[in-house]
């Protein structure tokens, strides 16, 4: 019988590849920490701009934002009683000069059809809704995604004291709190529309 | 001329996607408007060339049996980069492809070429096939991106066509319209081509 041939290792051929391979390696991290270094200053900037715009868009009234700390933004999830307070992203109190005039909540409601949905609600000290925007989604293009577009548009006027109400089929009343869902996406309207519930009720805490 | 009929080669006669079949994941994916087709194609582009030439280039320092793990770290450092600097200079379009850039990663048209080229290449014939084979790449994208967005939306490089009145075919732009639409198109140079 012939003997089994023992396997050699050549230590030193996988030392040599194993350098070879973190060399490369190592050249590809430095070019990345360069262009992180180099983007990442605008990336941020514009990101910061983004949130600001939108926030101006959906509070018009108010001049200058004032962030609520992070700790605080915890307590309020606790204190409506959220499923999932992680969901409560960030409030800022909305003024013009010293008068607080509304308030910006942006939540992120996992409900959608394509997971998480980025709602920015504006509402005003006088309990009315001044405009929603879709901050960041991935629902299906032509379907969910029409959320971004004027449908979003049903939401500014609403009141801000009772929950909102997605509706199918008929149309939603004038002056009512109901939401007129999208035409077979109603997953998506009722995952935005927590969101926006969400807001009224931390609008409500606020408030007080 | 060399050059050239590397550059054209993946145009048409080895066009990834119609002929070669590579990269479907992307493409399928990406597709709902020409914008999108377009954009996906160009940044694919973009990392085949540079992924090509520097493999290339290094094709003498890389042991062969570690050839597959450095294109991995080659690519991808690629793919990190294009998705850095397209997130600071061109946010409407990270708005629209963010979520794919980071598939360029996987695409196979990439690795298979950096295996099947640009391994045994010199840097120029490496660039003109990276070109050639990112532009067949962004031209099938485009075209299909063109198709879907034409029945499923109404409209072409969001320039609406028909008017209101047109009530789009939205499963076009969901996913089956994109293995319809593409299973078509193959059909039909499959069909062109063997006539000729």
């Amino acid at each position: 019988m012939e003997a089994k041939e023992k396997v050699q290792i050549d230590w030193k051929v996988v030392f040599k590849l194993g350098f070879i391979l973190l060399l490369i390696s190592g050249v590809a991290a430095c070019c990345l920490a360069l262009t992180n270094y180099v983007t990442a200053g605008t990336i941020e900037e514009m990101n910061i701009q983004a949130n600001t715009v939108a926030r101006q868009e959906v509070l018009p009234e108010a001049t200058d934002f004032e962030e609520v700390p992070t700790a605080d933004v915890e307590k309020t999830a606790k204190e409506i009683g959220m499923e999932k307070p992680e969901e409560l992203l960030e409030i800022y109190i909305g003024k013009n000069g010293s008068e607080i005039v509304g308030y910006t909540v942006k939540t992120g409601p996992s409900s959608g059809f394509g997971g998480e949905i980025q709602v920015l609600t504006g509402i005003s000290t006088d309990g009315v809704i001044t405009g929603i925007t879709i901050i960041k989604h991935n629902e299906t293009p032509g379907l969910g995604a029409l959320a971004t577009g004027e449908w979003k548009d049903q939401f500014t006027g609403k009141s801000a004291t009772e929950e909102l109400i997605v509706v199918k089929g008929a149309a939603a009343k004038e002056d009512s709190n109901e939401i007129q869902a999208i035409t077979g996406s109603t997953i998506t309207s009722a995952a935005v529309t927590e969101g926006v519930n969400t807001s009224v009720d931390v609008y409500q805490i606020m408030s007080k | 001329m060399n050059f050239m009929k590397n550059l054209t080669r993946g145009i048409i006669r080895e066009n990834p996607i119609f002929v070669l079949l590579l990269g479907m994941c992307p493409t399928l994916a990406v597709t709902t408007s020409a914008v999108n087709g377009l954009g996906m194609g160009l940044a694919t582009t973009a990392v085949l060339i540079c992924s090509n030439v520097v493999i290339s280039a290094l094709r003498k320092v890389i042991p062969d049996n570690i050839r597959i793990p450095a294109f991995v770290v080659i690519i991808a450092s690629f793919v990190t980069i294009v998705g850095m600097l397209m997130k600071a200079y061109l946010p409407a379009l990270d708005a629209s492809l963010g979520l794919f850039i980071p598939l360029i990663v996987v695409n196979c048209v990439i690795l298979g070429r950096a295996e099947a080229f640009a391994f045994g290449n010199g840097v120029v014939d490496s660039f003109a096939d990276g070109l050639g084979m990112g532009l067949g790449f962004t031209m099938a994208l485009t075209i299909l991106g063109s198709i879907r967005e034409i029945l499923g939306a109404g409209s072409i490089f969001g320039f609406s066509l028909f008017g209101a009145a047109y009530e789009p075919v939205l499963l076009m732009i969901l996913p089956p319209g994109a293995f319809l639409t593409l299973g078509l198109l193959i059909g039909l140079i499959n069909w062109k081509t063997k006539k000729a």
